[in-house]
């Protein structure tokens, strides 16, 4: 995702996952999103490469979307919209 | 008189109808021999760290045995007055989903101390699936399994993202070993093992760094080995969370499947999988753990336990432990890659639970209780003086994580494999 791509996403609420293992950070992701109105964004950032897929696919299962995922060298970024 | 609404009526039903085909002779059994000795009592991490009767593994049992006797026994039945039993409401089933799933952690820890053996962890374990398919397993629980379908189900989508980790992956192990040969091979027809690590890399890593350097023949799974619909007692997803593993294990005709430091994975694949199919599974199942002591023990790691010089214990996650028997193999490898191992009292059989199994970690809302059940394993940890805990479990792993913050331990936490591989580079 390019640099300026993310800016433009604007996110309601940010969160730091970085050193948290497996399954903490689709834990704390779920929590972060049921406290978002429908239609919030939630920008979080990690550093375990697990998030890579287990985002997503809790986002597929629980009916959210990850609008955008990057990763720059050890840090991922990536934004979850509230659908429902 | 109370009122039942239509759908606690449905919800009572459905209890019963769990209820009548899960307990087996093995929860009967559990269910009937308890004679209320309160031998057990000290036996349990949360009665210890806060001595209450609802803290005692027989008060909790006796929950469910009320439930029981209203639907199957029947002179419960007929006078549900005479032992205590209520009808099954949404209130009551709600209070003992509560107690299955919060306030016992699975461990087996009290049935080692029980003088007949009772399995208060198997009659919490039936009561986790009866309120898991009347709705009331932990949402969280439940949104963790569902992602870990939804892996399955979206493979090929999630394909190339597992790829484009393994080729990081396996630069930052090429780095670490100066090697550019050193390889992470996946869908590798034909190799000996196939192993199945958990999401981080840091589960991937150090098995990598281990088995290049081990020469093995082995292949990365696309899975990883986290199946929490056991937490849940959903044996129908457990068992489609296993069926993943198996599916590529055939495919790639291996002869073992090597599960990673996991608790209740490697329980679940080893010992419960084969109940759950009804037949053994068409290969052997072993932890990393006893890999890496067989390479230890045939000198093909070349170790330098000076690397580690730090005073180190050793948590026994009872799933690898009391349920899954490793109880040498860990220590067997720690004292080949560490200076200074001190053991924890008690350990291996009577090693006390960390508080956080089962499932446990997972749930935001019962971090207070986490906290507290884990109040004896902090102080123990304390009493050894070292400066990191080694744990075979990840949720064993941000449970002593969480616990050091909280009662301020001071301590790393980390993996067997972890110590081994730093021994090696
Ligand atoms: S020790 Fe065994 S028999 Fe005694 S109260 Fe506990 S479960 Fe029941
Ligand atoms: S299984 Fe463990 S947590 Fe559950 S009652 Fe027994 S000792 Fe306590």
């Amino acid at each position: 995702m390019a640099e300026e791509a993310r800016q433009e996403i604007k996110a309601d609420q940010k969160i730091n996952l970085e050193g948290l293992l497996c399954p903490i950070p689709v834990v704390r992701v779920s929590q972060a999103v049921k406290n978002l109105a429908v239609g919030g964004i939630l920008e979080a950032t990690a550093t375990d490469p697990g998030v890579l897929a287990d985002i997503p696919a809790w986002a597929r299962s629980t009916g959210n979307e990850v609008i955008a995922m990057n990763r720059d060298g050890k840090i991922i970024t990536f934004f979850v919209k509230r659908l429902k | 008189m109370e009122t039942i609404t239509v759908e606690e009526q449905n919800k009572t039903a459905l209890a019963r109808e769990m209820m009548e085909k899960l307990v087996d002779r093995r929860v009967l059994t559990a269910l009937e021999v308890c004679v209320r000795c309160g031998t057990c009592a000290e036996s349990c991490h949360y009665y210890q760290s806060d001595p209450k009767t609802e803290h005692t593994p027989y008060y909790r049992a006796e929950q469910v045995r009320r439930v029981y006797r209203q639907f199957m026994d029947p002179v419960g039945q007929a006078f549900p007055g005479w032992f205590g039993a209520k009808p099954t409401t949404d209130e009551a089933l709600s209070r003992l989903a509560e107690i299955a799933f919060s306030s016992c952690t699975l461990c087996h820890r009290c049935t080692f101390e029980c003088p007949f053996g009772v399995e208060t962890a198997e009659i919490m374990r039936v009561m986790r699936s009866v309120a898991t398919a009347c709705g009331y397993g932990p949402e969280m629980l439940v949104e963790i399994a569902n992602a870990a379908i939804a892996k399955e189900e979206n493979a090929d989508l999630f394909r190339d993202i597992f790829l484009d980790q393994v080729k990081e992956l396996e630069k930052e192990v090429q780095d670490k070993l100066g090697s550019s040969e050193a390889r992470i091979p996946v869908n590798q027809k034909g190799a000996r093992l196939l192993y199945v690590p958990l999401a981080g890399a840091h589960t991937i890593v150090p098995q990598a760094i281990i088995f290049n350097i081990a020469r093995e023949s082995w292949t990365l799974s696309m899975f990883d080995t986290a199946n929490y619909a056991v937490f849940l007692g959903d044996i129908t997803k457990a068992k489609r969370i296993a069926q993943r593993i198996i599916k590529e294990a055939e495919a790639l005709e291996v002869q073992e499947v090597i599960i990673t430091e996991c608790g209740h994975g490697y329980t679940a694949m080893r010992w419960d999988a084969p109940k759950w199919f009804g037949h053994p599974l068409p290969f052997k199942v072993r932890n990393i753990i006893e890999v890496i002591d067989d390479y230890i023990r045939d000198g093909v790691l070349p170790v330098n336990p000076a690397t580690n010089g730090e005073p180190v214990t050793y948590h026994d996650s009872c799933n690898l432990g009391r349920k899954g028997g490793l109880l040498e193999e860990p220590r067997r490898v720690l004292r080949a890659v560490v200076g200074d191992f001190r053991e924890m009292t008690p350990n291996r059989l009577h090693s006390y639970c960390c508080g956080g199994g089962s499932g446990l970690v997972a749930v935001p809302e019962w971090k207070d209780i986490r906290m507290q059940a884990g109040k004896l394993k902090a102080d123990q940890i304390r009493q050894t003086g070292a400066k990191t805990v080694v744990t075979s479990c990840d949720n064993c792993r941000f449970q002593i994580g969480e616990l050091s913050q909280y009662y301020d331990l001071g301590v790393e936490v980390t993996s067997v494999s972890e110590l081994t591989a730093k021994a090696l580079v």
